[in-house]
């Protein structure tokens, strides 16, 4: 039995239009490890919002899964989730197996219930006592740094850090294997940012959770969390691989071009200096034929105008969707 | 329990309205000064043909009616005399009912107006809001599009209009209703249940138009509230922890419901228009009716009475919705403070 939480196996997932189809998320293949942080990094629009849904399995028109198999383990073995409804996978998983942060977490919180109320709600759905479950709520509070005595208040009682603190605390209450943070940083100054990621990898070290996907294009954020990083572009991986190597030295062009046009005091990027990627992500109803990065790649080849690459393993840990590193190239 | 917070809440809200109803009164005081004409000289023209035309006697009272109501002093004068009169509970004397005080006249009109305008405003606002909130949770469904587009077109049209329909089609043609008035002349009010009975067949078809008329604005809002409330964070959040359907729907509901909450107090406040056409329509003995009489003559103490007995419930109406409103919403409630 391997140790990886889940498995997702050529998952395509496109938003089916009238007479078309975008390819949010394209054939695509990865494991999530047990007790680890993946980095998903990418443009806007390069689908790692669709692979935050499609992870969940909340997957409602006009998005559908078209092929591929998505696995999660319970209990010790593999229960395949993408045969499943949306609703099956609600009812069995969310919450309990696998929980998200949405995107502007500090609006998470319903407004005009107290924190308290809520929590109480949260354990009539999942059938828990509600006096044993405020207990834990407010223990989780303190891991949180908030005091307990803010779950009797509203939401907007709350600051904006604060309201984060007690997302993550509501969050992962019900002890979810799998967290998904989708870009929950975007909203934060830097010193709500830095405690934010600070109580989450407290969450992960205390086994709270085991593993998390943390979604951003924030990758001075990821460089701090993550174990692995995955970077997407127009619906494909591009390269995953753990986080030291991929900032060392990236081996796919994209890669490359995304690290060197971020700003960090890492001493090896500084030195590259910053520059940017020419040109504009691919529209993904038609996108490029061959290797979607083409267009804007500086390396360029013949045979990346025919050819998709496909995601291999070029170093221990290490997979990458580039010619630059197959045989395969002429 | 009532919070300290909600007390100061309370008081705040009762100082704006005092101050407001100053104003309102003090606009309703001048603006039908502003129209030209007399008010005394359609009493003055019977009185003429009474007297025998006689115009040493008719010039003779005038200046004793002038005198009597105060109208040849100037406006600031009238003014005061007029609040200070009014706090003591007198609203003065009918110009066009000439001798009967203007109280009088209202009070037995005003729970007619009152009972007609409060239910169907609030039936309305409730039936629209179910029926909003039932489309929107099925976006894109039939359901969604019936209600959307029969919301529409009910919305627009004219409550005038669909009283005088009404009245063709039930009382007209079928004959099953009364074509108009409160109830049927002769039969005088009472508590028994033949004069009940009657009240309420008189009672169903202003009713009916003004609910029906105003429903369909209330579905619209309400859908789109929903529409928008289940795009939120929250709805997210709570799907994603397994919460069950049911139960995000109360919540998105419950947020829904606090802008229509608002509009149901102005609302309350516009509906005094709309009951002015429906009384007349429908023949209705109600203030609004009163109000259209006093408009054409120029009875100026008794549309500033009407005005002021009016403003006053509308105010009531509206306080005890803003009540309703921070006991609902605690960002209302508490975020005073801040």
């Amino acid at each position: 039995m391997s140790n990886s939480l889940m498995k997702i196996e050529k998952v395509k997932a496109y938003y089916m239009l009238k007479d078309r189809y975008v390819k949010a998320v394209d054939n695509i293949s990865f494991e999530i490890n047990e007790n680890e942080v993946i980095g998903v990094v990418g443009e806007s629009g390069c689908g790692k919002s669709t692979l935050s849904n499609v992870l969940m399995m909340n997957i409602i028109k006009p998005l559908a899964l078209i092929d591929g198999k998505i696995l999660f383990k319970t209990n010790g073995s593999y229960k395949e989730i993408s045969s499943l409804s949306r609703e099956e996978v609600r009812k069995d998983f969310w919450g309990k197996k696998m929980a998200l942060i949405p995107q502007a977490a500090m609006n998470a919180l319903m407004p005009t219930i107290k924190i308290e109320k809520y929590v109480e709600h949260l354990a009539d759905a999942h059938n828990i006592p509600k006096d044993k479950f405020l207990k834990k709520a407010k223990e989780r509070f303190e891991k949180v740094d908030l005091d307990p005595k803010w779950l009797k208040r509203f939401p907007f009682e709350l600051s904006g850090g604060m309201k984060q603190r007690a997302v993550i605390a509501i969050a992962t209450l019900l002890d979810p294997d799998l967290l998904i943070a989708d870009e929950p940083t975007s909203a934060l100054d830097v010193v709500n940012q830095k405690m934010f990621l600070k109580i989450l990898m407290e969450m992960k070290k205390q086994g709270i959770v085991k593993s998390i996907i943390f979604v951003t294009h924030d990758i001075a954020t990821i460089r701090q969390i993550a174990d692995r990083m995955l970077v997407m572009y127009a619906g494909k991986i591009m390269e995953i691989s753990p986080i030291d190597k991929i900032v060392e030295k990236p081996l796919n062009p994209y890669t490359q071009g995304l690290l060197n046009s971020v700003l960090t005091p890492e001493p090896e990027i500084k030195k590259r200096g910053i520059t940017t990627i020419p040109g504009a992500p691919p529209n993904l109803i038609d996108p490029p034929k061959g290797c979607r990065f083409h267009p804007r790649c500086p390396h360029a080849m013949d045979i990346c105008k025919e050819k998709e690459p496909e995601l291999k393993e070029v170093e221990p840990g290490r997979k990458v969707a580039c010619f630059l590193y197959s045989e395969e190239r002429s | 329990m009532i919070s300290k917070q909600m007390w100061k809440y309370i008081f705040r809200k009762l100082i704006f309205l005092i101050i407001t109803y100053i104003i309102a009164t003090t606009i309703v005081f001048l603006l039908p000064r502003i129209i030209p004409g007399n008010p005394l000289s359609q009493m003055l023209a019977s009185l003429s043909q009474v007297a025998q035309a006689n115009p040493e006697a008719i010039r003779a009272a005038e200046k004793n009616l002038m005198e009597e109501f105060g109208f040849g002093k100037p406006w600031y004068v009238q003014y005061f005399e007029f609040v200070s009169n009014a706090l003591r509970g007198n609203l003065g004397t009918s110009v066009a009912y000439y001798p009967r005080k203007v109280l009088d006249l209202i009070i037995p009109v005003l729970p007619w107006t009152l009972l007609l305008l409060l239910p169907a405003t609030i039936v309305a606002w409730f039936l629209g809001n179910s029926l909003g909130a039932w489309a929107g949770f099925r976006r894109n469904t039939w359901i969604d599009k019936g209600v959307l587009t029969t919301s529409l077109i009910v919305s627009q049209i004219p409550y005038y209009w669909l009283g005088m329909i009404l009245i063709y089609f039930f009382g007209v043609r079928l004959g099953i209703l009364p074509v108009g008035g409160a109830y049927t002349q002769g039969n005088f009010p009472s508590f028994s249940w033949n004069f009940f009975v009657d009240v309420l067949k008189h009672y169903i078809l202003p009713f009916s138009s003004i609910v029906i008329s105003a429903m369909g604005g209330w579905a619209i809002g309400m859908r789109l509230m929903v529409i928008y409330e289940l795009g939120n964070d929250y709805v997210r959040f709570s799907e994603a922890l397994g919460m069950k359907d049911k139960r995000i729907y109360k919540y998105v509901f419950r947020n829904s419901m606090l802008p229509q909450i608002t509009g149901l107090a102005l609302s309350l406040g516009g509906a005094l228009g709309g009951a002015l056409i429906t009384e007349i329509v429908f023949n209705y003995p109600g203030t609004g009716f009163l109000l259209f009489k006093a408009l054409t003559t120029l009875d100026y103490p008794l549309i500033q009475g009407v005005f002021v007995i009016l403003i006053a419930s509308i105010y009531l109406a509206n306080f005890i919705v803003d009540f309703i409103y921070a006991l609902i919403d605690p960002r209302i409630r508490l975020g005073q403070e801040e």
